[in-house]
């Protein structure tokens, strides 16, 4: 400083004047002067990143959401009750198809009329009459909510607006085992309901003596033999139909004439239905028969259910048309679909990787080369491929057999997304090395003797791998989102394969009626809706946080 | 109609040449049309510099070549891999008799006649396959170089059968570009002007959900509210003996096009938000201010053009992509157009129909690419296309 200064008043009077040391003053009461020492800690670049990521409010609330999902279809498969069943039972995995289509159910909303099983259903006065009764322990009749009087001709039809209950599928007839029953019996005894009201096994209903009987009384008021027959054959259908009616039925309406397909329950003086029980010599009801070493029981069905597999019959999501779990089927579908994009992405990364490195580092004809190939192959959509992998690998005998059905789906999928998925990486790879190759650092390098493979693993990678990182997180939604529309084309399979994917799922919900079944459709949606927003946040939160140039830019 | 007038003049120079420039400043002068006077303004720059012109001419040469080069190689490459693929003559087809017939007669299969006099037919190898469709694609007079349809429509030629489903496809595309276009640039306009306020912040969580939420969710949340719960429109396309623009028609394209529309709008609000909010920054709106333009002034002649030049190619990607629909849509609406066409092709296992709409899909995406990547260059004179550095 005081040299400059010197200097300085040298030039601007352009004589020498002899300057005396006293004439200046130090600046510091120091001896030496050094830069000061950093207060605060150095920040390194991952941990400035992360500091980023973590102020973006919208990022974090993504990844915990893709957590919270990567968990449930984890830890769900894993615990859940319905993957313990015995493998003799159900070989398929826990189905029923007595419960098919059953609603959503949580027992928090249990009598709200949301989430609770129930669902609205307008029945005319014969079936409302005949759901009135049962001898089943639940009652399929939830609340009448409203009857509407419509006036057709001179006759007044009636229809009732009910809320019901989708668990109560009411009594079936089931054959069980000499081994099997007597375990139900001492189940029965064991916890006192054996004959007793809430008792699994109920009386076995004698459909044929009184349809014989009832013929005879209608013969006899008067109707045609050919038109008797139809109405007992029809009556038969819906005794098979409705094991829970275990009464006299009637198919005379309120003018007198006989229906042939409504029937309304026959009631005695007190206003209960008339029984038509299996009775024995000594007018005792009969549980059981033994046909053919069989036992032929009736039971309501629910309570058999939650006794056979040990715990109740209820679905958090519903289930399906074969009885499955929505709940556990959606997971493992979640699981199949999140490895699937995982893997693929990992696997385009790295091809993508080396493609790009190779064609953006070598440049020149190496380039307009691999350019025009990866032209070619990105101009090729991957459902062509796919729908010719899908075919190609059905027919072919020597694959499934030694991969299977699952690993045939799996095969196809991996070769139409890696087919033409690392294109991308391979063009932001190869931006990336165009721009940092001819920096000063990279020639420094090259002239102290690096090799290739030094300069590109060693010295442009590393800068380039945030924004390539980013990429690749973006693929993960991308890989699931074209795998779940083309398993829902059905252009892949699933059906016979065990496996299920959000995909399949979803093409099992159009085929379930969106009209009828709306809830087999929904939580697939949901899922895929929330993976697709959270990855696509956290994407962009990761893809800022790596973003150097955006530091302090939102403080 | 006049900006597409104009801009098909400027894709062809060679013709420009010819025009008189006062013509195109006739227009500009006439009609103060802001898009207008822009490609004219392209137009006589495109003029004056003829080394200029020369070199689009030549960019725009090369990268035809090469598309075409591109799409010569795709299409062996499907073609090899499809005709690989096991054929099933017995199920679902009317005479095997008469496919075997055509197989032989186009060099795809020979007929070979064993010791006890069975007939079986072979499969010729591939790469003679290709040389003799080769063959047969450049005689003239062939009734059929590309197959018959024998699963879909029997022995009815590929191309009518795609060209038959094409109407509800492009309307379906159209009346969802017509409404989407505006809607979203309105949007992103309106978003880029409230920048950071609750307004913007709320549309930006709109627009994120809608581009995230896969289309099939709302088209399927659509057809529950809209067809099923109140039972106001149609949850299927109605059949076309009505006419295609018969107003039933219309009615039950309204749920399918606004199933599309979501995701666009959405897409060109983010982008026109996006491009406007970088150009409000830039100095020569500064500029524009302290010349003494109000705040819309600067905004309507000076931000919106140039942020429209990026939008404008995309909107021409889009135009082009309308023949080739969305396959889930026209799944989940039954629409019956190019894309359940490609499905049905699949999955009756009708080859002939499944290659030709395949290569028609290629087709449109290379020549949506070209002309997008052409028209950057074109709309916008900044870019030098095909210049070397």
């Amino acid at each position: 400083m005081a040299q400059e200064m010197k200097n300085t008043s040298i030039a601007s009077t352009g004589e020498n004047i002899a300057l005396s040391k006293d004439l200046f003053v130090r600046y510091k009461d120091e001896k030496d002067l050094h830069d000061q020492a950093f207060e605060t800690k150095p920040v390194s670049y991952l941990a400035d990143c992360f500091k980023r990521f973590a102020k973006n409010k919208a990022s974090i609330v993504a990844a915990v959401i893709i957590f919270l999902i990567t968990m449930y279809a984890i830890i769900v498969p894993l615990a859940s009750p319905r993957t313990k069943v015995d493998k003799v039972t159900y070989p398929n995995g826990y189905m029923d198809n007595n419960f098919s289509y059953v609603l959503p159910y949580n027992s928090i909303f249990k009598g709200t009329g949301f989430w609770d099983g129930t669902k609205i259903e307008t029945k005319s006065e014969n079936d409302y009459q005949t759901m009135l009764y049962g001898d089943s322990n639940h009652s399929r009749f939830v609340k009448l909510l409203s009857t509407t009087e419509t006036r057709i001709g001179p006759s007044v039809v009636k229809a009732y607006k009910i809320r019901v209950d989708t668990y109560a599928i009411g009594n079936k007839n089931v054959k069980l085992s000499p081994d099997k029953f007597n375990t139900l019996v001492a189940y029965e005894k064991d916890h006192s309901i054996y004959r007793a009201e809430k008792s699994i096994m109920k009386p076995l209903v004698d459909v044929e003596s009184y349809l014989t009987k009832y013929r005879a009384e209608i013969v006899a008021d008067g109707v045609v033999s050919s038109t008797a027959d139809g109405i007992i054959d029809f009556m038969r259908t819906y005794y098979n139909q409705n094991s829970n009616v275990y009464f006299a039925l009637s198919a005379k309406t309120s003018n007198g004439s006989y229906s042939q397909n409504r029937f309304s329950p026959i009631l005695d003086s007190s206003g209960k239905p008339v029984d038509i029980y299996k009775r024995d010599s000594g007018n005792n009801l009969i549980y059981e028969e033994l046909v053919s070493g069989e036992y032929n029981v009736r039971v309501d069905y629910f309570d058999y259910a939650t006794y056979r597999d040990g715990f109740k019959p209820y679905f958090f999501f519903g289930t399906n048309d074969s009885g499955q779990d929505i709940f556990l089927r959606l997971a493992k579908g979640t699981q199949f679909s999140l490895l699937l994009g995982i893997g693929i992405s990992a696997i385009n990364f790295i091809i993508g990787l080396i493609w790009g490195a190779m064609s953006g580092y070598y440049g020149g004809t190496t380039d307009l080369i691999m350019e025009r190939i990866t032209d070619i192959i990105a101009n090729i959509p991957s459902i062509i491929i796919l729908s010719i992998c899908s075919i190609q690998f059905t027919n072919n005998i020597a694959l499934k057999a030694a991969l299977g059905e699952s690993g045939i789906i799996v095969l196809a999928f991996l070769v139409a997304f890696v087919y033409s998925g690392w294109v991308g990486v391979a063009s932001t790879t190869r931006m990336q090395f165009y721009r940092f190759k001819g920096q000063e650092y990279v020639l420094a390098s090259r002239t102290l003797g690096a090799k290739d493979g030094r300069l590109i693993f060693k010295h442009i990678l590393p800068n380039a791998i945030g924004t390539l990182v980013t990429s690749s997180v973006l693929m993960i939604p991308g890989v699931i989102f074209s795998e779940s529309s083309l398993s829902y084309l059905g252009i892949v399979n699933f059906s016979t394969s065990g496996l299920s994917s959000i995909g399949s799922l979803l093409n099992e919900g159009q085929a379930a009626g969106l009209q009828y079944y709306p809830h087999v459709l929904l939580f697939p949606c949901i899922i895929i809706s929330l993976l697709m927003i959270s990855f696509n946040l956290f994407g962009n939160g990761l893809r800022d946080a790596f973003n150097t140039s955006l530091k302090g830019s939102e403080d | 109609m006049k900006t597409k007038k104009e801009q098909a003049e400027t894709q062809s120079p060679s013709n420009s040449e010819t025009t008189p420039e006062t013509d195109a400043s006739a227009v500009a002068a006439k009609k103060p049309n802001p898009v207008a006077s822009f490609f004219s303004k392209i137009h006589s720059s495109l003029k004056n510099s003829s080394k200029e012109t020369k070199q689009t001419l030549a960019y725009i040469g090369q990268r035809l070549i090469l598309m075409l080069i591109t799409f010569v190689a795709i299409f062996f490459i499907c073609f090899i891999l499809i005709r690989l693929l096991p054929v099933n003559a017995d199920s679902g087809m009317k005479d095997p008799e008469i496919f075997y017939l055509n197989m032989v007669a186009q060099g795809r299969m020979e007929k070979v006649v064993d010791a006890a006099g069975k007939i079986t037919y072979r499969n010729i190898p591939v790469f003679q396959q290709l040389w003799t469709f080769l063959g047969n694609l450049f005689t003239p007079g062939n009734p059929a170089p590309w197959g018959y349809s024998y699963k879909i429509e029997w022995l009815s030629s590929p191309a009518d059968v795609l060209f038959k489903r094409l109407p509800p496809t492009v309307l379906i595309n159209i009346y969802s570009m017509i409404v989407s276009i505006p809607l979203g640039i309105l949007l992103g306009i309106y978003m880029a002007l409230k920048k950071n306020k609750w307004q913007d912040h709320a549309l930006s969580v709109l627009v994120m959900l809608f581009i995230s939420v896969p289309s099939f969710v709302y088209a399927f949340l659509l057809q529950y509210l809209f067809s099923y719960v109140w039972q106001v429109l149609p949850a299927v396309r109605a059949d076309a003996s009505a006419g295609w623009f018969s107003p039933i028609m219309f009615r039950s394209m309204i749920l399918p096009v606004l199933s599309m529309c979501f995701g666009s709008i959405a897409g060109f609000a983010r982008y026109t938000r996006a491009e406007l909010t970088e150009v409000l920054t830039s100095d020569f709106m500064l500029l524009a201010r302290t010349k003494g333009l109000t705040r819309a002034q600067a905004t309507v002649r000076h931000a919106f053009r140039n942020s429209l030049v990026p939008i404008f190619p995309m909107i021409l990607g889009e135009i082009i992509s309308v023949l080739s629909g969305s396959l889930i849509i026209e799944n989940i609406f039954t629409v019956n157009g190019v894309g359940a066409l490609f499905l049905e092709s699949i999955q009756k296992r009708d080859y002939d129909v499944f290659q030709f709409v395949a290569m028609f899909y290629i087709l449109i995406g290379l020549v949506g690419t070209l002309v997008v990547d052409v028209s950057y260059g074109l709309v916008d004179p900044r870019i030098r296309m095909g210049s070397e550095k």
